[in-house]
Protein backbone atom coordinates (compact mmCIF):
# COMPACT_ATOMS: atom_id res chain seq x y z
CA UNK A 1 0.00 0.00 0.00
CA UNK A 2 1.46 3.55 -1.01
CA UNK A 3 0.04 6.55 0.35
CA UNK A 4 1.65 10.04 0.54
CA UNK A 5 1.25 12.72 3.39
CA UNK A 6 1.60 16.45 3.00
CA UNK A 7 2.70 18.01 6.71
CA UNK A 8 3.29 21.58 6.39
CA UNK A 9 4.95 21.96 3.06
CA UNK A 10 6.52 18.45 3.01
CA UNK A 11 5.05 15.78 1.36
CA UNK A 12 5.97 12.09 2.13
CA UNK A 13 5.65 9.35 0.20
CA UNK A 14 4.63 6.15 2.80
CA UNK A 15 4.55 2.32 1.58
CA UNK A 16 3.26 -0.13 4.24
CA UNK A 17 4.52 -3.44 3.15
CA UNK A 18 3.29 -6.56 4.48
CA UNK A 19 6.78 -9.20 5.23
CA UNK A 20 6.50 -12.83 6.44
CA UNK A 21 8.29 -11.49 9.92
CA UNK A 22 6.42 -8.27 10.25
CA UNK A 23 5.32 -5.01 8.68
CA UNK A 24 8.13 -2.70 7.01
CA UNK A 25 6.90 1.13 6.22
CA UNK A 26 8.69 3.11 4.62
CA UNK A 27 8.74 6.81 5.01
CA UNK A 28 10.66 8.49 2.29
CA UNK A 29 14.12 7.07 2.30
CA UNK A 30 13.59 6.01 5.53
CA UNK A 31 12.94 2.14 6.74
CA UNK A 32 10.86 1.47 9.69
CA UNK A 33 10.32 -2.63 10.24
CA UNK A 34 7.84 -3.93 12.91
CA UNK A 35 7.97 -7.49 13.92
CA UNK A 36 5.31 -9.68 14.56
CA UNK A 37 5.52 -9.57 18.48
CA UNK A 38 5.28 -6.09 18.49
CA UNK A 39 2.18 -5.62 16.20
CA UNK A 40 0.97 -8.06 18.55
CA UNK A 41 1.55 -5.74 21.57
CA UNK A 42 0.38 -2.83 19.86
CA UNK A 43 -3.06 -4.57 19.16
CA UNK A 44 -3.55 -5.88 22.87
CA UNK A 45 -2.89 -2.63 24.26
CA UNK A 46 -5.69 -1.14 22.16
CA UNK A 47 -8.13 -3.63 23.13
CA UNK A 48 -6.96 -3.08 27.29
CA UNK A 49 -8.34 0.50 26.27
CA UNK A 50 -11.23 -0.33 24.49
CA UNK A 51 -12.77 -2.67 26.97
CA UNK A 52 -11.88 -0.91 30.08
CA UNK A 53 -13.97 -2.33 32.67
CA UNK A 54 -17.00 0.19 33.47
CA UNK A 55 -17.20 -0.63 36.72
CA UNK A 56 -17.56 0.81 40.86
CA UNK A 57 -15.89 -0.67 44.04
CA UNK A 58 -15.79 0.16 47.30
CA UNK A 59 -12.95 2.33 48.06
CA UNK A 60 -13.01 1.46 51.77
CA UNK A 61 -15.72 -0.64 54.20
CA UNK A 62 -18.01 0.88 55.28
CA UNK A 63 -22.31 1.64 54.82
CA UNK A 64 -23.62 2.55 52.04
CA UNK A 65 -25.62 5.74 52.89
CA UNK A 66 -27.42 6.64 49.61
CA UNK A 67 -27.56 5.96 45.97
CA UNK A 68 -28.13 8.65 43.55
CA UNK A 69 -28.51 6.63 40.33
CA UNK A 70 -30.78 3.49 39.21
CA UNK A 71 -30.48 0.70 36.83
CA UNK A 72 -30.80 2.20 33.42
CA UNK A 73 -29.51 5.53 34.18
CA UNK A 74 -27.11 7.39 31.44
CA UNK A 75 -24.04 8.42 33.69
CA UNK A 76 -21.22 11.09 32.85
CA UNK A 77 -17.96 11.15 34.08
CA UNK A 78 -17.56 12.87 37.73
CA UNK A 79 -21.44 12.29 38.36
CA UNK A 80 -22.45 11.35 42.45
CA UNK A 81 -23.00 8.07 42.79
CA UNK A 82 -22.79 6.64 46.07
CA UNK A 83 -22.29 7.83 49.40
CA UNK A 84 -20.53 5.61 51.65
CA UNK A 85 -20.36 6.06 55.56
CA UNK A 86 -17.11 4.78 56.50
CA UNK A 87 -16.43 4.16 60.66
CA UNK A 88 -14.67 7.43 60.67
CA UNK A 89 -15.54 9.52 57.00
CA UNK A 90 -18.17 10.30 54.56
CA UNK A 91 -17.30 9.04 50.91
CA UNK A 92 -18.79 10.93 47.59
CA UNK A 93 -18.13 8.20 45.44
CA UNK A 94 -18.45 9.54 41.52
CA UNK A 95 -18.24 7.96 38.69
CA UNK A 96 -14.77 7.41 36.72
CA UNK A 97 -16.85 6.34 33.09
CA UNK A 98 -19.51 7.78 30.64
CA UNK A 99 -21.96 5.32 30.24
CA UNK A 100 -25.20 3.24 31.35
CA UNK A 101 -26.10 1.74 34.51
CA UNK A 102 -25.91 -1.80 33.87
CA UNK A 103 -26.23 -2.79 37.38
CA UNK A 104 -26.63 -1.84 40.82
CA UNK A 105 -25.43 -4.39 43.19
CA UNK A 106 -25.95 -2.79 46.69
CA UNK A 107 -29.13 -1.27 48.13
CA UNK A 108 -29.53 1.73 50.55
CA UNK A 109 -28.15 0.87 54.44
CA UNK A 110 -26.19 -2.06 53.15
CA UNK A 111 -22.37 -2.62 54.26
CA UNK A 112 -19.94 -3.35 51.82
CA UNK A 113 -16.52 -4.47 52.82
CA UNK A 114 -13.55 -2.63 50.18
CA UNK A 115 -13.41 -4.18 46.75
CA UNK A 116 -16.47 -5.02 46.83
CA UNK A 117 -18.73 -4.47 43.21
CA UNK A 118 -21.10 -1.66 43.68
CA UNK A 119 -22.25 -0.88 40.48
CA UNK A 120 -21.44 -1.60 36.48
CA UNK A 121 -22.06 0.05 33.81
CA UNK A 122 -21.80 -0.45 29.58
CA UNK B 1 -1.03 27.74 53.88
CA UNK B 2 -3.91 30.02 52.97
CA UNK B 3 -7.13 31.04 55.46
CA UNK B 4 -10.58 32.11 54.09
CA UNK B 5 -12.12 33.47 57.16
CA UNK B 6 -15.68 34.31 57.72
CA UNK B 7 -18.03 36.29 60.01
CA UNK B 8 -21.36 34.15 59.19
CA UNK B 9 -21.87 31.41 57.18
CA UNK B 10 -23.45 27.92 56.09
CA UNK B 11 -20.86 25.36 56.55
CA UNK B 12 -17.43 25.71 56.28
CA UNK B 13 -17.23 21.69 55.38
CA UNK B 14 -19.44 22.67 52.42
CA UNK B 15 -17.81 25.61 51.41
CA UNK B 16 -14.27 23.70 51.19
CA UNK B 17 -16.26 21.31 48.96
CA UNK B 18 -17.06 23.94 46.57
CA UNK B 19 -13.94 25.54 46.23
CA UNK B 20 -12.33 21.84 46.32
CA UNK B 21 -11.55 21.62 42.93
CA UNK B 22 -9.53 25.11 42.04
CA UNK B 23 -8.24 25.22 45.78
CA UNK B 24 -4.95 24.72 46.92
CA UNK B 25 -4.05 22.35 49.49
CA UNK B 26 -4.19 23.29 52.73
CA UNK B 27 -6.99 25.62 52.47
CA UNK B 28 -8.37 26.90 55.30
CA UNK B 29 -12.08 28.00 55.77
CA UNK B 30 -12.63 29.45 59.11
CA UNK B 31 -15.96 31.18 60.68
CA UNK B 32 -16.82 32.61 63.94
CA UNK B 33 -20.23 31.44 63.05
CA UNK B 34 -22.33 28.84 61.22
CA UNK B 35 -25.87 28.67 60.65
CA UNK B 36 -25.88 25.28 58.90
CA UNK B 37 -23.40 23.50 60.63
CA UNK B 38 -23.02 19.97 60.87
CA UNK B 39 -21.28 16.74 61.64
CA UNK B 40 -21.32 12.80 60.28
CA UNK B 41 -24.42 11.57 58.36
CA UNK B 42 -25.69 15.30 58.28
CA UNK B 43 -26.46 15.99 62.00
CA UNK B 44 -26.74 18.82 62.92
CA UNK B 45 -23.76 20.89 64.84
CA UNK B 46 -24.55 23.95 66.81
CA UNK B 47 -22.24 26.81 66.00
CA UNK B 48 -22.83 29.90 67.74
CA UNK B 49 -20.60 32.83 67.99
CA UNK B 50 -17.23 31.78 70.06
CA UNK B 51 -16.83 28.41 69.13
CA UNK B 52 -13.99 27.20 66.36
CA UNK B 53 -15.05 26.27 63.08
CA UNK B 54 -13.09 25.42 60.31
CA UNK B 55 -12.91 23.10 57.10
CA UNK B 56 -8.84 21.94 56.01
CA UNK B 57 -8.67 21.09 52.07
CA UNK B 58 -5.76 18.05 52.09
CA UNK B 59 -3.42 17.47 49.85
CA UNK B 60 -4.26 14.64 47.67
CA UNK B 61 -3.17 11.16 49.10
CA UNK B 62 -4.86 7.84 49.85
CA UNK B 63 -7.80 7.15 51.65
CA UNK B 64 -6.36 5.20 54.32
CA UNK B 65 -4.15 8.10 55.06
CA UNK B 66 -6.95 10.26 55.55
CA UNK B 67 -8.46 7.64 58.12
CA UNK B 68 -5.29 7.82 59.84
CA UNK B 69 -5.32 11.52 59.77
CA UNK B 70 -8.79 11.63 60.94
CA UNK B 71 -8.33 9.49 64.18
CA UNK B 72 -4.68 12.31 64.97
CA UNK B 73 -7.20 15.06 64.46
CA UNK B 74 -9.17 14.01 67.23
CA UNK B 75 -6.20 12.79 68.96
CA UNK B 76 -4.46 16.47 68.22
CA UNK B 77 -7.29 18.06 69.75
CA UNK B 78 -7.59 15.69 73.12
CA UNK B 79 -3.91 16.63 73.64
CA UNK B 80 -4.31 20.09 73.44
CA UNK B 81 -7.18 20.06 76.16
CA UNK B 82 -4.97 17.83 78.07
CA UNK B 83 -1.71 19.58 78.08
CA UNK B 84 -2.82 23.50 77.72
CA UNK B 85 -5.87 23.08 79.72
CA UNK B 86 -5.22 20.88 82.33
CA UNK B 87 -9.07 19.13 81.02
CA UNK B 88 -9.59 15.00 80.80
CA UNK B 89 -10.64 14.37 77.25
CA UNK B 90 -11.86 11.12 76.09
CA UNK B 91 -11.79 10.21 72.51
CA UNK B 92 -14.95 8.75 71.49
CA UNK B 93 -14.64 6.69 68.26
CA UNK B 94 -15.62 7.54 65.55
CA UNK B 95 -14.75 11.36 65.71
CA UNK B 96 -15.37 13.06 68.61
CA UNK B 97 -13.77 14.51 71.87
CA UNK B 98 -15.41 14.47 75.37
CA UNK B 99 -14.86 16.34 78.37
CA UNK B 100 -16.82 15.39 81.56
CA UNK B 101 -18.73 12.74 79.14
CA UNK B 102 -20.17 16.09 76.93
CA UNK B 103 -19.12 16.66 73.81
CA UNK B 104 -16.59 19.71 73.12
CA UNK B 105 -15.33 18.64 69.64
CA UNK B 106 -16.44 16.63 66.78
CA UNK B 107 -14.61 15.91 63.32
CA UNK B 108 -16.40 15.15 59.74
CA UNK B 109 -13.47 13.80 57.25
CA UNK B 110 -15.40 13.96 53.97
CA UNK B 111 -13.73 12.12 50.45
CA UNK B 112 -14.55 12.96 47.36
CA UNK B 113 -13.91 9.55 45.03
CA UNK B 114 -14.03 9.38 41.56
CA UNK B 115 -13.77 5.50 40.85
CA UNK B 116 -11.14 4.57 42.94
CA UNK B 117 -8.71 7.64 43.01
CA UNK B 118 -9.35 9.81 45.99
CA UNK B 119 -9.98 13.38 44.32
CA UNK B 120 -10.25 15.25 47.16
CA UNK B 121 -10.69 15.22 50.99
CA UNK B 122 -11.47 17.28 53.75
CA UNK B 123 -11.27 17.31 57.19
CA UNK B 124 -13.97 19.79 59.63
CA UNK B 125 -13.60 20.49 63.18
CA UNK B 126 -16.07 22.33 65.25
CA UNK B 127 -14.62 22.81 68.46
CA UNK B 128 -16.77 24.47 71.08
CA UNK B 129 -14.30 27.29 72.46
CA UNK B 130 -15.98 29.99 73.84
CA UNK B 131 -19.58 29.23 73.32
CA UNK B 132 -21.15 30.63 76.68
CA UNK B 133 -24.04 28.30 76.76
CA UNK B 134 -26.14 26.10 74.99
CA UNK B 135 -30.18 25.36 74.29
CA UNK B 136 -31.86 23.35 76.59
CA UNK B 137 -31.63 19.92 74.58
CA UNK B 138 -27.78 20.34 74.02
CA UNK B 139 -27.21 20.61 77.95
CA UNK B 140 -26.78 17.69 79.17
CA UNK B 141 -25.21 16.56 75.88
CA UNK B 142 -22.93 19.46 74.91
CA UNK B 143 -19.80 21.43 76.65
CA UNK B 144 -17.14 24.41 75.96
CA UNK B 145 -14.15 25.17 77.40
CA UNK B 146 -15.32 28.37 78.43
CA UNK B 147 -17.96 26.24 80.61
CA UNK B 148 -15.26 23.88 81.65
CA UNK B 149 -12.93 26.30 82.93
CA UNK B 150 -15.30 29.26 83.63
CA UNK B 151 -12.66 32.05 81.61
CA UNK B 152 -12.44 32.88 78.06
CA UNK B 153 -9.68 30.98 75.99
CA UNK B 154 -7.63 32.57 72.82
CA UNK B 155 -8.93 31.00 69.89
CA UNK B 156 -6.18 32.13 67.49
CA UNK B 157 -3.64 29.81 69.44
CA UNK B 158 -5.85 26.80 69.70
CA UNK B 159 -6.23 27.13 65.53
CA UNK B 160 -2.95 27.60 64.76
CA UNK B 161 -1.64 25.12 67.26
CA UNK B 162 -4.13 22.25 65.61
CA UNK B 163 -2.61 23.03 62.12
CA UNK B 164 0.49 23.08 62.78
CA UNK B 165 0.19 19.49 64.39
CA UNK B 166 -1.89 17.80 61.49
CA UNK B 167 0.35 19.62 59.03
CA UNK B 168 3.23 17.62 60.98
CA UNK B 169 1.63 14.66 60.92
CA UNK B 170 0.47 14.77 57.61
CA UNK B 171 3.74 14.72 56.75
CA UNK B 172 4.87 11.70 58.66
CA UNK B 173 2.11 9.65 57.55
CA UNK B 174 2.62 9.86 54.12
Amino acid sequence: MKFSIKIGEKEYLIEILEEEEGVKIKVGEKEFFFREEEKFLAKSKIEKKEFKEKKILAPIAGVISDIFVKEGDFIKKGQKLFFLSAMKMENEILSDFEGRVKKIFVNKGESVKKDQTLLIGE
Amino acid sequence: MKILEFEKIDSTQKKAKEIVHQAEPWTVILAKEQTSGYGRKGNFWYSPRGGLYFSIILPKTGIEDVQILTILTAFVVAKILKEDFGLEPLLKLPNDVLVNNKKICGILTENIILGRETKNSIIGIGLNTNVESFPEELKEKATSLRIELQKEVDQKTIFQKILKELKNYFKAIT
